[in-house]
């Protein structure tokens, strides 16, 4: 008798599943052992017996019938989730790409407008350093103002009126 | 086809009346119920309109509805099994798979028999395997699936769809044959 390795293997041999080499030595066995033939023609009985019996099973319900179910699934379902089926306009898909990409184009503006009105450099690691500044805050004061950003100093130059002639002629008063 | 896929629903309605049998057919093989196999290719058809835009047509269109309806019904299948129910073809081959002994059906039994008859007799005997032993022969009788595929759909190791496919195919022999539990062992 048949061990069930080996009658697995059978129906392998019958389903077409086994490899060449192995197929060729179960042959062989098929020719000399009779209980395997036997095997083999109740495997193929069945399996011939089975075949077409699904083609007799016939829907027991109207075309009409049937259908009417069907199409009233697919209408509940497509009014459940309209945003799931229905494509979304091109527009609108525009419209969810560039929303964020203006945003974070107004903001690099508004970062360097900011930069350029509070005198701060821009581009760090670039070695440039803001020039300094030389602005007379009143000019017939004769007032001085010398602010350098890089080193975080502010001079001012004063003249008194009553020192306008040796302002003129010497070095002035110098404030810090 | 094409139309279908358009979203043209009467197109849709041609394919459903043209393969409507097939695709019920092997929901009333899995199931063995009438009622359920109703429900479940029509959930199949819904769900075939749902998906139809992913059908590529590397398979005929019968073959990729079916496989859906194949996939609800093993979900159902599957749901129904986690109740505490045990069947004779698990006890069996549980304790050590009587159809390693059973005696081989050496006449064909079906020969003689008339169409509607053996119908019934089929009927009958599917109905007695389990879900996981007819889904094997089902799958492989009538679907055409490769071990390795069979093993793939049910989520099992070839050799038990090896072990599956000859146990159901041995009973359902000795079913055909008329012969009863009592004379299988």
């Amino acid at each position: 008798m048949m061990d069930h390795a080996s009658q697995l293997e059978l129906q392998a041999f019958f389903d077409g599943e086994l490899p060449e080499n192995e197929a060729h030595d179960m042959a062989n066995r098929l020719a000399r052992e009779s209980d395997a033939a036997a095997l083999l023609t109740e495997l193929r009985n069945t399996s011939k017996a089975l075949k077409g019996f699904e083609s007799d099973i016939k829907l027991p319900e109207s075309r009409e019938f049937f259908w009417s179910k069907i199409e009233r699934d697919i209408a509940r379902l497509e009014q459940a989730e309209p945003a799931v089926r229905a494509p979304e306009p091109l527009l609108a898909r525009w419209r969810r790409l560039l929303v964020p990409a203006s945003a974070f184009a107004a903001l690099v503006l508004m970062v360097v407008v900011a930069a350029r009105q509070w005198e701060l450099p821009i581009g760090f690691g670039s070695g440039v350093r803001p020039a300094p500044v030389l602005e007379t805050a009143l000019a017939d004061s004769g007032a001085f103002t010398y602010r350098d950003q890089s080193e975080g100093i502010t001079l001012v130059w004063l003249s008194y009126p009553g020192e306008k002639g040796v302002a003129d002629s010497g070095p002035a008063d110098t404030l810090q | 086809m094409r139309a279908a896929k358009k979203g043209d629903m009467q197109a849709f309605e041609e394919l459903v009346a043209r393969h409507r049998d097939k695709v019920y057919a092997r929901a009333y093989s899995m199931m063995r119920n009438e009622d359920e196999a109703l429900d479940l290719s029509q959930e199949a058809w819904v769900k075939g309109w749902q998906r139809l835009k992913q059908f590529q047509g590397e398979s005929s269109f019968a073959t990729w509805l079916t496989r859906i309806v194949i996939n609800l019904c093993l979900d159902q299948l599957r749901r129904r099994k986690r109740q505490p129910t045990e069947s004779i073809e698990e006890i069996d081959e549980d304790s050590g798979g009587v159809e390693r002994q059973m005696p081989v059906v050496t006449v064909n039994p079906t020969e003689r028999l008339e169409r509607a008859e053996l119908r019934q007799r089929i009927d009958r005997a599917l109905a007695q395997l389990s879900y996981e032993h007819r889904t094997v022969l089902i799958l492989h009788e009538f679907e055409e699936m490769e071990y390795k595929r069979i093993a793939k759909t049910m989520g099992c190791s070839i050799g038990t769809v090896m072990s599956r496919l000859f146990y159901a195919r041995r009973k359902l022999a000795a079913l055909l044959a008329g012969w009863k539990d009592e004379e299988l062992t």
